[in-house]
């Protein structure tokens, strides 16, 4: 197989997904309830890509249900910024892997 | 606000993503360099193509000997996905020249899109979004590089660690947005059970449409569900 025509085919399949909405939108007026629609996909998109993923980040799924354990409860502390949240998390994954 | 403060903004609210994707971009580096690839085909597809999800697949389709068709296919249901959050980045960013929405649209990812998702919409410009795309794809790019060339010199605990990483970023973006609200909590939890129903139930060449059907049920589901102020709150 020729990788590199492998990848020109690859970035044109997905490049037509990522290029299209941005002159879709501009052609069709949305109602209510497709703005709606459209504001909930973020919370449901990302609870999605998140689970059950995190369960898989390693052969036995409850250190990936602790490192969401701790990265939710990390979030719901209001003063403590994303970059924080996502280092202590690897740290603490870290320190289960050196002791488990 | 100006256009240069509104690009360093970007940046500086993507760098963490950083973390989470040098660890994915040497892991694909060092698939691919067992699969075949040379240095130059490594960097090319990440280059190319920027869709971390596919391109491990695509690495894993072609060492159990698919066709080149049936990973270019398999690679377009899985970015599909895309189609969704390029929707919602576009309305958020409001009006685009067509030179705008071409540039950006190499940049639509699952990384871009949750930071956008998490940010005001009076904040949200074209410069911001370049921002942000300049660390994601800078990085992504860079850790392919360096995966290709150092690929056994990371300590494993480190690697296994850095997993977590995207997944930790994905949590620090959804949970302030809905901890105020118990109906939006019901969503998510709702969406993440039924996902993973999902995934576990069909083959596993179809997780891919597993995230997209709960994404589209699941925000269904909320219109019905969720009072109207209760979106609309940033």
């Amino acid at each position: 197989m020729n990788y590199a025509l492998l990848s020109v085919f690859m970035m044109l399949v997905t490049i037509v997904p990522r290029i299209l909405p941005g002159f879709l939108l501009d052609k069709i007026k949305l109602g209510p309830k497709a703005i709606k629609f459209l504001n909930l996909i973020p919370f449901t998109a990302m609870s999605a890509l998140i689970f059950p993923g995190i369960l898989f980040i390693n052969e036995r799924w409850w250190i990936g249900a602790l490192g969401a354990l701790i990265a939710i409860l990390l979030s719901l502390i209001k003063k403590i910024p994303t970059a924080v949240v996502v280092v202590a998390s690897v740290l603490a994954l870290m320190g289960i892997y050196a002791v488990v | 606000m100006s256009k240069a403060r509104d690009y360093l903004n970007g940046i500086k609210v993507a760098l963490p993503v950083i973390l989470g994707y040098l660890p994915v971009a040497i892991a694909f580096a060092v698939m691919a360099s067992d699969a075949g690839f040379t240095r130059l085909e490594i960097i090319l597809m990440s280059t190319l193509v920027f869709a971390g999800a596919s391109q491990i697949m695509a690495i894993g389709m072609i060492v159990t000997g698919a066709s080149m068709l049936s990973v270019v296919v398999g690679t377009f249901v899985l970015n599909l996905r895309h189609f969704i959050m390029g929707s919602y980045i576009m309305k958020k960013l409001g009006k685009t020249s067509a030179l705008e929405k071409i540039t950006t649209a190499h940049g639509i990812t699952d990384e871009a899109f949750a930071i956008v998702s998490a940010t005001p919409e009076q904040k949200c410009t074209v410069p911001y979004l370049f921002g942000i795309i300049t660390v994601t794809y800078g990085s992504w790019v860079l850790g392919t590089t360096i995966g290709a060339f150092v690929s056994l010199l990371i300590p494993p605990v480190v690697s296994d660690a850095l997993g977590i990483a995207l997944y930790a970023l994905f949590i620090s973006l959804l949970v302030p947005g809905v901890k105020k609200s118990w109906r939006l909590i019901a969503l998510v939890a709702f969406t993440a059970l039924l996902n993973t129903a999902l995934t576990l139930l069909l083959p596993d060449n179809a997780s891919s449409w597993a995230i997209i059907i709960s994404c589209l049920v699941g925000a269904i589901v909320g219109v019905f569900f969720i009072k109207d102020e209760e979106v609309a709150a940033e």
